[in-house]
């Protein structure tokens, strides 16, 4: 397989699962700010800028936080290279130029995206709200998924997609427990309420809500959502889950490259199979979180010195 | 005459370069007018030798681990013929030598200069003295002067300024001559001038007249090339050049070459060297 | 159905004729006209939303970077009977032996140059000339696997050359795109009539371009100058439908006389490149030293013989407007026989008699650069004004070796959906020919349609369309 092929194919699909992030994200976002500001609706706005690092960018352009101003900068901005529109132009693109490697749905399920969602970017938000926009989205992601699932070979090119997604989602969960973590220790933990709500928040952005009330019955604490999201081996988008099927993916590549890149995997695997949530509570989950997102970025690192810098 | 050649082409980067490859014109081949009597070509990474469009030797060397400099070193010694030995060289038809480049294009003023030496009756060819003629009147129209031109200017933009190197003569001199409907071909190679005014690395051309190639040394006034090793012929400079090459990475570039070029049976006698040196410093943007 | 409109009566119309209708069009006229507007306006709308969701699109140059647009697809299939398809064939078939030969024998011993059937100089110093390729032998001494020939039709119905395509011929695509288009909107249409298949050509190319190397098992790949190249679609689609990768030049690099490319498994060598790239830009180190496109390196391992380029380097000097001329000449030299299918009659401007001619006539003729593509820097006499007459004197005689001239031609028509309703309008056609081991061709070609009433430029880089192209196998009923 072509390296630049392997290369286009990753950001492929690290693009779109961006995206599909940012709209969960966004939704949970949207909902927070219909609520009083007393449960934390503003704190709640700030959350997609600090978890993707674009706060200043955004200052830069509105002078104000508003949910308006948030949706517009994370939905269609063009000259944010983070929006959602960004995201999926930068899949569209790169599909583009490894088409002949995609299976024909896979391609038009995701170039039919794209011409929608410049059609519906033309119209605004205020045409369908931003409800059936989120929700449109997120099922594009899911047919895109779909049709690659269903109609492509699960050979190598399959396995670079599987890569780019898993690296993406890692990222992501780990950076948004994160910022929420910091949120909660900056509210000293007293206002039981909106502990409530920012849990919740954080469970509903990782799709992960549902699973919560399915695996454990009772409120909301710190140490099962802690456990959920890094340590379940169930969850799709827990850093457990995630690094698992990373390890899978490089393990089905074919050839000797990547060893680096497999070992650290294993590693980082190994401890998260073995973890326990008394370690990490002692360990500090901040200090925990901060390492995970140091691996992960160190595993990327090794992908690409492998795979497309040393062929 | 003989001459021993020693020359480096050193090549530095600011940052690594993960990949390089050059071709190389950097050897010499035996004819009627000079004798290789010994030559070594010394390059890094891996070099494949074979034979380029125009019949020179062609070394491809490409270099596939991340480096941060590349050393090329061509060394020997030739025999120089004392008298000019015009070669019927057929192997490519003379006529392609007609064909224009974009660094052999005439502009106005170059045909507009030329057109004197288009002979009356337009059934003649213009021989070899004509074009001494030629030669003589373009060096006094463009002065050797570097500094002027670039590596990459053409022989029209060296017109225009009205100063140029040997490389900015040959092309003129070449666009000069297939404009008159004669061959005409760039060569590359080393000049043992005899004086430090002149760098040892040196182009001239040579036009197919009187069915043979004659060797026009515009910068030095030549029309025999008796203190001339010749590497390498082409339609232009970018055809014959010793060193022409692509790399991935490396940000800026800096480039140094130094030829020296010696009489050997000479140094013997009087204990005088010929050296010539040149440096260069690029600052190329990154590729 | 709305009325077809009617053919003018000067021209050849593909589907009308004084006695109403050309046998093979019989059946699909009848369908036609029982079909209401209404299915073909949807079955129009249709294809439109196919081809965008496909992505199969067109990149214009001179626009934003990155701008697709759709090549308009027309549903009216131009039908050509089978008689008439084997008498092209015989033609192609010759005519394009004649070229490969002309291009061994122009690289080797110059027969025809020193039988002064052609002017040396004309050929030697044509900029399309490859110097690199003197000497050099290939497989087979072949030369142009692929080659895309545009005919077109005189009042008389009979097909001339206007083009031969020897360097990059493109549109393949889009004739099996429309194909598979015309199959999914009207299965019926294909049930009642047999229109021979062209759904194999990606298996005949394959063939074509692993016969063309020495190799046991020779990795062939496409060479694209990437995704914003006009023919990107194609290119991409071609490499799929061929299971082979789709590379840039950055994807390939020389070692020790052999091109690799970079895999995630590391190199892996390459034996024939179909390259959609123009020689000028095949390598940075042997020709345009700016090229971003190519792959430095690739000449010397070319002239080793380590790696085989479809087409060749250096096929352009046969194609190049100023040799067409002489291909009816290359045919009885080469293989000393009359040539089937006859060139548009040309007047060469470098000749001083063709060029008074051509000054004295200008308001007749439609003037070429002889070096131009895609319908650039012409001029259409009947149809220019005064200035752009004037200019074009100027042009001619300031260098009259860059143009040649042809009579205004009549393309034939045929019926088309526009705006209006269904109109004539002017075709031309492009069979492709594929030269391995042996010729082989599929049935029909592309063809071009122009789209704007009267208009003779079917180039889809100037708003021309496409038909799906029918050979009608046995007779038609």
């Amino acid at each position: 397989m072509l390296s630049r092929t392997a290369n286009s194919i990753y950001w492929m699909a690290r693009s779109l699962e961006r995206a599909e992030n940012l709209t969960r994200l966004l939704d949970v976002s949207h909902n927070m700010s219909l609520m009083p500001n007393s449960k934390g609706g503003q704190q709640e706005l700030l959350a997609p800028l600090t978890i993707t690092g674009r706060l200043d960018q955004f200052r830069e352009t509105f002078s104000q936080l508003s949910a308006e101003a948030l949706l517009e900068f994370f939905l269609f901005d063009e000259c944010n290279d983070g929006s959602i529109f960004s995201c999926i132009r930068s899949a569209r693109d790169n599909a583009h130029s490894v088409r002949d490697k995609l299976s024909s749905e896979a391609w038009e399920s995701i170039n039919t995206t794209w011409l929608e969602l410049r059609h519906r970017r033309q119209r605004g938000i205020s045409h369908e709200g931003v409800k059936s926009l989120i929700d449109w989205i997120k099922q594009r992601s899911h047919e895109f998924r779909g049709a690659a699932y269903g109609t492509m070979l699960h050979n190598n090119v399959f396995h670079f997609m599987r890569l780019g997604t898993f690296i993406e989602r890692a990222d992501n969960t780990a950076r948004i427990l994160r910022v929420k973590l910091e949120v909660m220790e900056s509210q000293h933990n007293s206002n039981h309420a909106i502990d409530f709500y920012q849990w919740n928040a954080l469970l509903q952005s990782l799709g992960a809500y549902e699973a919560y009330h399915v695996k454990y019955t009772g409120g909301l604490t710190t140490r099962n959502v802690t456990e959920l999201l890094i340590l379940s081996a169930e969850l799709p988008r827990s850093l457990r889950y995630c690094i698992g099927a990373l390890m899978s993916q490089l393990i089905a590549i074919e050839g000797d490259q990547g060893q680096a890149a497999k070992r650290l995997c294993a590693e980082l695997h190994a401890r998260l199979e073995y973890g326990e949530v008394d370690f990490i509570t002692r360990f500090g989950l901040h200090e925990y979180l901060n390492d995970l997102l140091r691996r992960i970025h160190t595993i990327g690192d090794e992908i690409h010195r492998s795979y497309w810098e040393g062929a | 005459m003989k001459l021993s050649i020693d020359h480096v082409t050193d090549f530095t980067y600011d940052t690594e370069v993960t990949h390089s490859i050059q071709y190389l014109r950097l050897t010499p081949q035996s004819s009627a007018g000079q004798q290789i009597l010994q030559w070594h070509l010394d390059t890094p990474g891996n070099v494949h030798r074979t034979i380029d469009t125009y019949g020179n030797v062609l070394h491809v060397c490409t270099v596939d681990q991340p480096h941060q400099g590349i050393t090329i070193r061509a060394q020997g010694t030739a025999e120089i013929s004392d008298t000019e030995q015009p070669e019927n060289d057929r192997r490519i038809p003379p006529e392609v030598f007609l064909r224009t480049s974009p660094l052999t294009e005439t502009s106005d003023a170059i045909r507009e200069f030329t057109r004197g030496f288009r002979p009356t009756n337009e059934q003649v060819q213009p021989d070899q003295h004509q074009l001494i003629e030629l030669m003589d009147a373009l060096l006094e129209r463009i002065p050797y002067r570097s500094g002027m031109t670039h590596v990459q200017s053409s022989a029209a933009d060296a017109f225009a300024q009205g100063f140029g190197v040997c490389q900015d003569h040959s092309h003129i001199f070449i666009a000069c001559c297939r404009w008159l409907g004669i061959p005409a071909r760039y060569v590359s190679g080393y000049v043992h001038a005899g004086d430090d005014q002149h760098i040892a690395s040196h182009a001239w051309a040579e036009a197919w007249v009187e069915n043979a190639w004659y060797s026009f040394d515009v910068s030095n006034g030549l029309s025999h090339a008796n203190h001339h090793l010749k590497l390498a012929h082409g339609i232009d400079y970018l055809d014959a050049s010793p060193v022409r090459g692509v790399r991935w990475g490396g940000g800026a570039e800096s480039m140094r070459t130094y030829a020296l070029v010696d009489q050997v049976d000479r140094r013997a006698s009087q204990q005088q060297r010929h050296q010539a040196q040149r440096q260069q410093e690029q600052q190329q943007a990154q590729q | 159905m709305t009325a077809i409109e009617q053919p003018a009566p000067h021209l050849y119309d593909e589907m009308l004729c004084s006695e109403g209708v050309h046998a093979h069009y019989q059946a699909y006229l009848r369908w036609l006209e029982n079909t209401p507007d209404a299915t073909l306006e949807q079955k129009r709308r249709e294809a439109d939303t196919l081809f965008r969701r496909f992505g199969i699109t067109f990149n214009v140059y001179g626009e934003e970077e990155g701008t697709e647009r759709l090549i308009p697809f027309d549903l009216i299939p131009r039908i050509i009977p089978s008689s008439e398809w084997n008498h092209l064939e015989l033609g192609l078939r010759q005519r394009v032996t004649a070229l490969n030969r002309f291009l061994h024998d122009i690289y080797h011993d110059q027969e025809i140059l020193n039988a002064g059937i052609i002017p040396a100089e004309q050929v030697l110093t044509n900029q399309q000339f490859q110097t690199a390729m003197l000497g050099v032998d290939l497989p087979g001494n072949n030369y142009i696997p692929i080659t895309g020939v545009d005919l077109i039709r005189d009042s008389n119905g009979e097909y001339f050359v206007l083009e031969d395509n020897l360097r990059t011929p493109s549109g393949v695509s889009y004739m099996l795109e429309n194909r598979k288009m015309m199959m999914r909107l009207f299965p019926e249409l294909f049930l009642a009539q047999s229109v021979a298949p062209v759904e194999h050509y990606p298996n005949l190319l394959l063939e074509t371009l692993q016969s063309a190397s020495d190799a046991d098992s020779p990795c062939v790949v496409v060479l694209t100058p990437g995704r914003y190249n006009s023919a990107f679609f194609e290119h991409a689609f071609l490499a799929q439908q061929m299971g082979v990768p789709l590379v840039e030049g950055a994807d390939l690099f020389v070692r020790n006389g052999c091109v690799f490319m970079r895999t995630t498994t590391g190199p892996r060598q390459v034996h024939v490149i179909y390259r959609r790239i123009d020689d000028a830009f095949l390598d940075p180190l042997a020709f345009n030293p700016d090229s971003m496109l190519g792959v430095p390196g690739l000449l010397s391992a070319y002239r080793d013989g380590n790696i085989i380029l479809a087409n060749a380097l250096g096929t352009g000097v046969a194609d190049d407007k100023s040799i067409y001329p002489y291909v009816p000449n290359m045919i009885r030299f080469y293989l000393d026989e009359e040539p089937i299918l006859n060139n548009v009659p040309t007047w060469v401007c470098r000749r001083e008699e063709d060029l008074s001619y051509v000054l004295d006539h200008l308001e007749e003729l439609v003037v070429k650069e002889v070096h131009g593509a895609g319908g650039y820097g012409m001029l259409i006499g009947p149809k220019a004004n005064r200035d752009e007459l004037n200019k074009f004197r100027q042009l001619l005689r300031d260098n009259p070796a860059n143009y040649i001239a042809q009579p205004t031609l009549c393309l034939s028509t045929c019926p088309t959906m526009v705006s209006e309703g269904i109109a004539p309008r002017h075709i031309d056609l492009r069979p492709f020919v594929l030269s391995g081991s042996e010729i082989k061709l599929v049935p029909g070609g592309l063809t071009r349609v122009a789209l704007r009433e009267g208009s003779l430029v079917v180039n889809s880089s100037q708003g021309g369309g496409t038909k799906d192209t029918w050979v009608l196998e046995g007779n038609p009923c």
